[in-house]
């Protein structure tokens, strides 16, 4: 005697014919979505900064120096030799304020020498100053000279260097109290845009 | 080590460490990183910063005017390129020595001092001493007894620090002879102040020797004198962004009432100037108006590393090489007795 296992579910005569329905129905509203999306206005495009033409390797670069004078800081533009590394350029640019016969007002900036130039990830630039003679202890400014020594080395490389947002000062390879003994070496330094001359 | 002294403290102090453990530790011997020190008006404090926690021993003299800080055992490693120059009448100074196969600091202690105590703190691992300032020098010795508001002068440079030379002169000689014309004249005047120079001679003074005097004394007012060339005067008040806000009292206090909890002396030091901002540029702006003769003058900010560890309205000023300076002097002294008797 055979047994009628009747394995169909109540109801399941009607599962398919739904399931068509509902991928239709989806099918339609996704094709109604994407007809309306397409005649919506698009946001024009971000317009790319018009590239600058690449610099050619032998162009100089454009240096802004920040010089002291009469109390101030004078922005003076120099051609620096060009170098696609910018911790190599940054050094470049503050070899140049250092060397620049119109901060001349200032001698403690004629009194040193840039022994290294490190820019770290987080954007501190440190300055590895020493004086030009080696046996020289003691740098000789006033307060005034020393704060404007700082700040023309400080401001030449943040507004130069973009990457560049704060700059700390070291002498010999350490932390120093001061170069001249009024300006605080132990904190990072920013811009200070007062200090400079405005034209 | 010498055998006349007799120890104050052998701790093994290894905290936490215990029998083997201190063994082992011992054997690995003592290395500290750096050392700071702190002067404030009821005592010194030495802090030595060490890799790990170690145990360490320190003795006193018999004649109890030295003490010795070394390893209990192993070696002592000193990684601090200089120990700082301490000479606040507390703790005269600070060597390290080496005797044979034995290093030590030797920390040389001066008139004022009293007993010394020591103590650990973790995380960073560091030992403390504080030497206490004795009863007999507990007052300031230039503080009268009556409670005059105490000014204090600071001349720029000094010893083989000599600031800037000129034809018109040697900036430290400068400042101390216009840190005594204003002196002079202050003890004139009709408002009662007390006046204490930061050197009486031509002696070198750390900046921050000169911020710790000052508050030692508990000074309403620092001056610090300074010159530069040319004929005009200038007027400097710390740099706002310089030091944060002091961290606010209420947590554990150490044995001394200071507070423990992660050292936050450490954190005040260099910080002072902070809170006396807006009281240093009113009196800055003030001087800058009288010396400049000019009403808009303004006193000129600055990072100065001079100033951020005074605890009291301080300036900074920078007088001109060829000015008179019988009346700079004048100028200076008129402007600080106006300061002193507003704040009385």
């Amino acid at each position: 005697m055979s047994v009628r296992n009747d394995r169909r579910l109540p109801g399941s005569g009607t599962l398919v014919p739904a399931v068509m329905a509902l991928v239709l129905l989806a099918a339609g509203a996704g094709g109604y979505l994407w007809f309306r999306a397409s005649r919506m206005p698009q946001p024009a495009p971000i317009q790319q900064q018009e590239a600058m033409p690449a610099a050619k390797p032998d162009e100089p670069f454009m240096a802004t120096l920040y010089l002291p004078a009469e109390g101030r800081l004078n922005a003076a533009v120099v051609a620096v030799k060009r170098d696609p590394d910018v911790q190599i350029q940054a050094r470049e640019t503050v070899a140049a304020t250092l060397a620049d016969d119109r901060g001349g007002t200032v001698a403690v900036l004629k009194e040193l020498k840039l022994k290294a130039l490190y820019l770290d990830a987080a954007g501190t630039a440190y300055l590895n100053l020493a004086p030009v003679n080696a046996g020289q202890k003691e740098l000789r400014a006033s307060a005034e000279e020393e704060l404007l020594a700082v700040y023309a080395l400080v401001t030449t490389v943040t507004q130069n260097f973009p990457e560049v947002r704060q700059v700390r000062v070291l002498v010999d390879g350490r932390e120093a109290q001061t170069l001249a003994g009024h300006i605080d070496l132990s904190r990072s330094f920013v811009t200070r845009t007062d200090l400079v001359r405005t034209q | 080590m010498p055998a006349c002294m007799r120890t104050i403290a052998g701790i093994i102090c290894a905290l936490l460490i215990a029998g083997p453990a201190a063994a082992a530790a011992a054997d690995k011997g003592l290395t500290v990183k750096g050392v700071r020190y702190f002067t404030y008006p009821g005592f010194t404090r030495i802090v030595f910063e060490t890799e790990e926690a170690a145990p360490y021993v320190l003795t006193r003299s018999s004649d109890g005017k030295t003490l010795y800080f070394s390893s209990y055992g192993g070696p002592f490693v000193l990684r601090s390129p200089q120990l700082p120059s301490i000479n606040d009448g507390v703790v005269k100074g600070m060597e390290l020595r080496q005797e044979r196969d034995h290093r030590s600091i030797i920390i040389t202690l001066g008139p004022a001092a009293g007993d010394a105590k020591d103590f650990v703190l973790r995380g960073p691992d560091r030992i403390v001493v504080d030497v206490l300032r004795g009863a007999a020098a507990a007052v300031a010795p230039e503080a009268p007894a009556a409670k005059a508001p105490v000014v204090v002068i600071d001349a720029g440079h000094g010893g083989m620090e000599t600031g800037i030379v000129t034809g018109q002169g040697v900036e430290k000689t400068l400042t101390l002879d216009l840190a005594n014309a204003v002196r002079k004249l202050l003890k004139k005047s009709s408002v009662k102040m007390t006046v204490l120079l930061t050197r009486e001679q031509d002696k070198p003074m750390t900046l921050d020797e000169r911020a710790a005097f000052a508050n030692a004394a508990g000074a309403v007012l620092f001056v610090s004198l300074h010159a530069a060339t040319g004929q005009d005067a200038r007027v400097f008040i710390l740099d706002p962004d310089e030091g944060q806000a002091s961290p606010s009292p209420g947590g554990p206090s150490d044995f001394q009432g200071y507070d423990a909890m992660s050292e936050q002396q450490q954190m005040l030091w260099g910080t002072q100037q902070a809170r006396h901002a807006q009281e240093s540029g009113r009196f800055g702006r003030g001087m800058a108006r009288v010396l400049t003769a000019s009403e808009a003058a303004e006193p000129e900010q600055a990072p100065l590393a001079q100033l951020k560890a005074v605890d009291s309205a301080a300036v900074l000023i920078e007088t001109g090489m060829t000015m008179n300076r019988g009346k700079t002097a004048e100028v200076i002294a008129a402007e600080i007795v106006q300061y002193v008797s507003e704040k009385r």
